[in-house]
């Protein structure tokens, strides 16, 4: 592979991990199939892509079971698999175990856009009180797309043109270390930050005994083994509401 | 010199301790400050701007809001021409927020436009307006919901539909394979999103009408809170994982101290870190930097140390 191709690819796999072509990129991310096309293109052999992106799709389906681990970011994986696929003449299967350590530095490079965009928060939040709305497009939409593909475009040509054996190898060390178990727990930890803010934001102490209410039952239930969807719980969140306002008004009244 | 062209128009002469823009609502006063109508465009407009850049701004601690300021920003202005006023709409939207795109992102941001647009017209004729933390509350209570219905049908059901018509044309080494699922999920989606987003703007205006007439506002803003709260519970419950890897022999007897914990209070340590960032806030007001900067160090620090 030539380090124009491995480029080439790299800059779409970063198109669609920045988000940066809308909802989209739902199924380009968590589908191998549009990867697996792109690269097809690039090195020219669409057919035998595509014959390997198709089996790819199955495991990712659970229709073939792999037996291993099943790479995250499938995009990321895949962009990967395809290509060794083709060039390697592997079977798909070993492809993608290949693909397994590089979809996992692809899933927090994922998470570490979120720390980057943390920055770009703060700008917005400055031009949001001046009404400055020029700002507020850069802050929103340019410069985290910006810093996506500051992420993954060098890693993913570095996978492509050295090997995915050379992620590997990093992943590896760093997976002995402390590194990834500190990112699993930050990530684990900082969904508590914006669910506190929320809380703040609606503002009312007296009101708190209902989120008590609800995180020990959602608690409770889920140990007890019992999926109950989202939606259950809204429908009690608004019966519970309803009952709230007849039961206080009627004190008013 | 009448007393409305006394009033500051400098935002700094209107913020709170928390940084955000409380503005005097005789600002909105005044045909320079009439807003424009909202046309089906604008609708259009919203819905393809949150819809392109929903996840490009993400992070933990504002999750996709950005995005939602985003899409509503030709629309905020139209409606609130003062720049005060203005500010203190592009603050309230970039608050945390987070749905699903589709069946969440469309019907919220409809909703929203609708309100907003009461709000300003009211705002603008001085009369009693929606208040801004209905405004909030309804999307709070609103996104954890349709973000569920959401991804079971979007990502769960209608991708798969997608990919599965087309995945025998893959097999064969067609590339129409690979490309069709994307074109038909993301045309289907894009267009019934958009209804969607019409749908919450008519139903929305509809609400706020009925609620204005009511005057009980006061009570539903209380009832959005209850509901707010209640489904922040549930996403504490099932987004925040923290647990302690803490294990020790107590001569030959194993001791999981997470075991321990679970026996005593089911989830306490998610809950913990909650109630400590909410009592931050409440006590320092909304350092959002400063508190994800020493909760992630915090955090960082115990992981390493191994008692998370």
């Amino acid at each position: 592979m030539t380090i124009v191709q491995a480029l080439l690819i790299a800059l779409f796999v970063a198109a669609i991990e920045s988000r940066a072509l809308g909802y989209a990129t739902l199924t380009m991310r968590f589908s191998p199939l549009m990867a697996g096309f792109w690269v097809g293109l690039i090195l020219g052999d669409m057919h035998q892509a595509m014959v390997v992106t198709a089996t790819i799709q199955l495991i990712y389906m659970g229709v073939v079971a792999p037996g291993g681990a099943m790479p995250s970011e499938p995009a990321v994986a895949s962009a990967i698999a395809v290509s060794v696929a083709i060039l390697g003449d592997l079977d798909p299967e070993a492809a993608v175990a290949i693909a397994v350590p590089v979809g996992l530095m692809g899933s927090y490079l994922y998470q570490l856009r979120f720390f980057l965009n943390t920055i770009a928060v703060n700008k917005m939040d400055q031009c949001a009180v001046k009404a400055d709305s020029r700002g507020l497009v850069f802050w929103i939409a340019v410069m985290p797309t910006i810093f996506a593909f500051a992420l993954f475009v060098p890693t993913i040509t570095i996978a492509l043109y050295l090997g995915a054996p050379v992620i590997s190898d990093v992943m590896n060390a760093i997976s002995n270390g402390p590194v990834l178990h500190a990112l699993d727990v930050v990530s684990g930890g900082l969904a508590a930050l914006g669910i506190a803010i929320t809380m703040h934001v609606i503002g009312s102490r007296k009101l708190l005994v209902f989120f008590f209410l609800a995180y020990f039952l959602v608690v409770l239930t889920t140990r007890a083994g019992l999926s109950i969807t989202m939606i259950t719980w809204a429908i009690f969140g608004v019966i519970i509401a309803f009952c709230y306002n007849m039961f206080t008004t009627k004190a008013e009244a | 010199m009448s007393e409305v062209e006394k009033l500051s128009q400098d935002y700094h002469d209107y913020l709170d301790e928390d940084g955000m823009i409380h503005a005097d609502p005789r600002l909105m006063l005044g045909e320079a400050n009439k807003p424009d109508e909202i046309t089906k465009g604008d609708i259009m407009k919203v819905w393809f701007r949150w819809w392109w850049c929903n996840e490009v701004p993400h992070t933990f601690d504002r999750m996709i809001a950005p995005s939602l300021c985003f899409g509503l920003m030709p629309v905020l202005k139209k409606l609130y021409k003062n720049p005060v006023f203005l500010g203190e709409a592009y603050q309230r939207h970039l608050q945390f927020f987070n749905t699903q795109a589709v069946w969440g992102g469309g019907i919220i941001s409809g909703i929203t436009v609708s309100l907003e647009e009461e709000r300003a017209k009211a705002l603008n004729a001085g009369e009693p307006a929606l208040d801004a933390s209905m405004i909030q509350n309804t999307k709070i209570g609103l996104m954890g919901p349709l973000a569920g219905v959401g991804d079971s049908i979007d990502s769960g059901t209608v991708q798969y539909i997608c990919i599965s018509l087309f995945l025998g044309l893959c097999q064969e080494g067609n590339p129409l394979g690979a490309v069709m699922p994307f074109v038909c999920f993301a045309t289907a989606t894009f267009i019934y999103g958009y209804l969607f987003t019409r749908m919450g703007y008519t139903m929305g205006r509809r609400a706020a009408l009925e609620v204005m007439k009511g005057g009980r506002i006061k009570s539903i803003i209380d009832a959005l809170g209850v509901l707010g709260l209640f489904m922040m519970g549930c996403m504490a419950a099932s987004y925040v994982k923290l647990s302690t890897p803490i294990e020790a022999d107590l001569s030959g007897r194993p001791f999981v101290l997470q075991e321990t914990l679970d026996g005593i209070l089911p989830g306490l340590l998610p809950l913990i870190a909650v109630m400590a960032l909410f009592f931050f806030f409440q006590k320092k007001g909304m350092k959002v930097t400063q508190a994800m900067l020493g909760f992630t160090v915090i955090l960082i620090v115990l992981a390493v140390v191994g008692i998370l």
